[in-house]
């Protein structure tokens, strides 16, 4: 009953609702008698488990994130990372460097770094200290605006921009003033 | 950009899928076995294989290679749940308010030195110690998030190694610092002023 070519032999002869149901028929069940034999493949646990590490290599990875467009709200989120970990990275530097300088005998204290930084030109101090400065502000105003989150406060997109821009301003600010100084 | 490009790109892509997917209709109707009709809808998976959306369409942009898909583990069978940590407030709760409470102390010392201009030597150590364990905890973080225990078990295990290591080495440069040296606020200023 359920072959196809015994239901295409009373087709025309069949009203017009028992033809749908019949193609429903048709497209969910295997028919009895085929010539056509299905290849099966067992398959152990272990089999499975292979089979599922190569899907899940194939899994589509998360966007590259050039294709977001930039927003204040991630971009200042990456900016807090970055600036807080250029900033570890200069302290750990320092004192690890200050730790081990003995053993190589660097000279390394700040009476020397002193002397090496009042030699350089004017305009590589300001650089130098920018370079400080800037991270260093960012990362503390931004840090606050952390904080600020974590009592649940200002925490709607309004907000976010506004403290976002907030943010931005004061270290622009503190940056260039800290490095004049 | 892209966008601009895309919909037709896509159109003429899915037109050509619809063309060869429209092939096992015809045959259908002539006679062939359900089974038949099986195969031919693995042959079409096979053809959107080929043309690559399968995975394509999902993606507005052409693909990038950034990262290999690392190791995959699964453990125990294919469809075991996650393992579900057992609640520690050490590593959950108490561990976040610990976190803020460094960076909260952050704030009165780092702005101490510039209001009164210098600070006392013990004021100095809490300071460089302060930013020392928020450097730590703000490194462990980023190990966490960007070396997965469950892909990288021992590169995990091995970057937090280095990273105690290299804290405590700081330690022991931070107090060289404090008790040989001027201090953090006063080398600091010393190096503006230079
Ligand atoms: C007033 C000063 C500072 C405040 C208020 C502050 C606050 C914060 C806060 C709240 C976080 C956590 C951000 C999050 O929840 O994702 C953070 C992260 C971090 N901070 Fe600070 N911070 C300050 C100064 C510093 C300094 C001086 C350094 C380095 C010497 C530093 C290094 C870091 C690092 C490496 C992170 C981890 C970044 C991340 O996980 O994305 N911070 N800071």
């Amino acid at each position: 009953m359920f072959t196809r070519s015994s239901a295409h032999l009373k087709l025309s002869a069949l009203p017009k609702p028992f033809l749908i149901a019949r193609s429903l028929v048709a497209s969910q069940f295997r028919p009895i008698a085929t010539s056509i034999s299905a290849s099966t493949q067992n398959f152990s646990p272990d089999g499975a488990h292979s089979i599922l590490v190569a899907q899940r290599k194939q899994r589509p990875i998360s966007p590259h994130l050039g294709i977001y467009q930039p927003q204040l709200t991630w971009c200042g989120s990456a900016a807090n990372r970055i600036t807080g970990s250029i900033l570890s990275v200069g302290a750990y530097g320092f004192f690890a460097a200050y730790a081990v300088a003995p053993v190589f005998g660097w000279p390394f204290d700040s009476v020397t770094i002193a002397a090496a930084f009042s030699g350089l030109p004017a305009a590589t101090k300001f650089g130098i200290k920018f370079a400080v400065t800037l991270p260093f502000s960012y990362h503390s105003w931004n840090g606050i605006r952390h904080l600020l989150w974590d009592t649940g406060k200002a925490l709607d997109i309004k907000d976010v921009y506004r403290t976002g821009y907030v943010v931005l301003g004061l270290t622009v600010v503190s940056a260039i003033c800290l490095a004049m100084v | 950009m892209a966008s601009l490009f895309r919909p037709s790109l896509r159109t003429s892509a899915a037109t050509a899928v619809m063309l060869r997917l429209g092939r096992p209709v015809t045959t259908t109707s002539s006679a062939t076995t359900a089974a038949g009709v099986r195969c031919t809808a693995m042959k079409n998976l096979e053809i959107l294989r080929q043309a690559g959306m399968a995975k394509k369409g999902f993606h507005a942009s052409a693909s990038r290679k950034i990262l290999p898909a690392g190791p995959q583990v699964i453990q125990g069978t294919v469809n075991e749940a996650v393992e579900v940590p057992d609640p520690n407030a050490a590593h959950g709760s108490y561990h976040w308010s610990f976190e803020r409470l460094i960076s909260v102390a952050l704030i009165p010392l780092t702005v101490a030195p510039f209001a009164a201009g210098s600070i006392n030597p013990v004021t100095d150590a809490i300071l460089g110690a302060t930013i020392v364990i928020h450097s730590h905890i703000g490194f462990e973080s980023m190990i966490v998030d960007y070396i997965p225990h469950r892909r990288y078990p021992a590169l995990r295990k091995g970057a937090m190694w280095a990273l105690k290591g290299a804290t405590m080495l700081v330690l022991v440069g931070l107090y060289e610092f404090e008790t040989n040296d001027v201090g953090i606020t006063e080398a600091v200023k010393r190096v503006w002023k230079a």
